[in-house]
């Protein structure tokens, strides 16, 4: 069945750290790049490190008007989370709780990084149940980007591991499917 | 169960489609008048706008 979504799906992607010297970075444009490539997707960057929220308060009251509404017209998200200590990065945490009802129902892909041999599988699992209570709906591929320092090179980002293009591809194509499934649910099917 | 009144879209006065309930503690604390003690917090709809994508979120009607 062609679900009816003529409008094109709006898929941004966060990039969860605003540390000097991120290899998240490259992850990040290597998505965006993948995820711009797609038929009838939308994309943007958001970048943690921009958006300078005030860290004294949370929620409704700190929201960035930008990150908000792309979050209300977005369809699924792709976060790109470095793994810090087996955890998330605190200012991604932050960003993410500014917000909550553009989320629910919309499908989210964690792409994990780390710099040793993991790929950030931990930072996803701990991610996961955050994604759960804000309303987001996590797909079952993940994105995983180990050793980063040494699968992009670190003056021009340019991917050095091709495998990966295919990998994302995968996680990728999990995610259109769940971004149209919800977007028609969240138009279309109604608690009774 | 009876049909729930579609929610008017105050963006573009299409009608809502009601799709989630959440409770929302946070909420509760900042106004405790609207906990729902059978949830201990604040008891949540999500109606998404067909036309414009708006999503709102009100206190739930039951």
């Amino acid at each position: 069945m062609d679900f009816p979504t003529a409008a094109p799906l709006f898929i941004p992607v966060i990039l969860g750290t605003p540390r000097r010297g991120r290899r998240s970075e490259h992850v990040a444009n290597f998505v965006l790049s993948r995820v711009a490539a797609l038929s009838g997707v939308e994309t943007e960057l958001f970048d943690v490190r921009r958006m300078a929220l005030p860290t004294n308060d949370a929620g409704e009251q700190i929201k960035d008007a930008t990150f908000s509404a792309a979050m209300m017209r977005a369809d699924a998200l792709v976060i790109v989370a470095p793994e810090y200590n087996h955890g998330y990065p605190g200012m991604l945490k932050h960003v993410l709780d500014s917000n909550l009802k553009e989320y629910i129902h919309k499908a989210v892909g964690i792409v994990g990084v780390s710099a040793g041999p993991w790929g950030g599988a931990r930072v996803i699992d701990n991610l996961l149940p955050v994604m759960r209570e804000l309303g987001l709906v996590t797909i079952f591929w993940d994105g995983n980007f180990p050793n980063v320092q040494k699968i992009f090179d670190k003056d021009t980002g340019a991917l050095l591991e091709p495998a990966h293009v295919r990998r994302l591809q995968k996680f990728l194509n999990e995610l259109v499917w769940m971004a149209k499934v919800l977007r028609y649910g969240r138009e279309n099917v109604a608690i009774e | 169960m009876a049909k729930r009144k579609k929610l008017k879209c105050p963006g573009c006065g299409s009608e809502m489609n009601f799709h989630a309930e959440k409770v929302d503690y946070s909420q509760a604390l900042a106004d405790p008048q609207s906990m729902d003690p059978e949830f201990g917090g604040t008891l949540e709809e999500f109606h998404t706008c067909p036309s414009c994508k708006l999503t709102v979120e009100r206190p739930a009607t039951d």
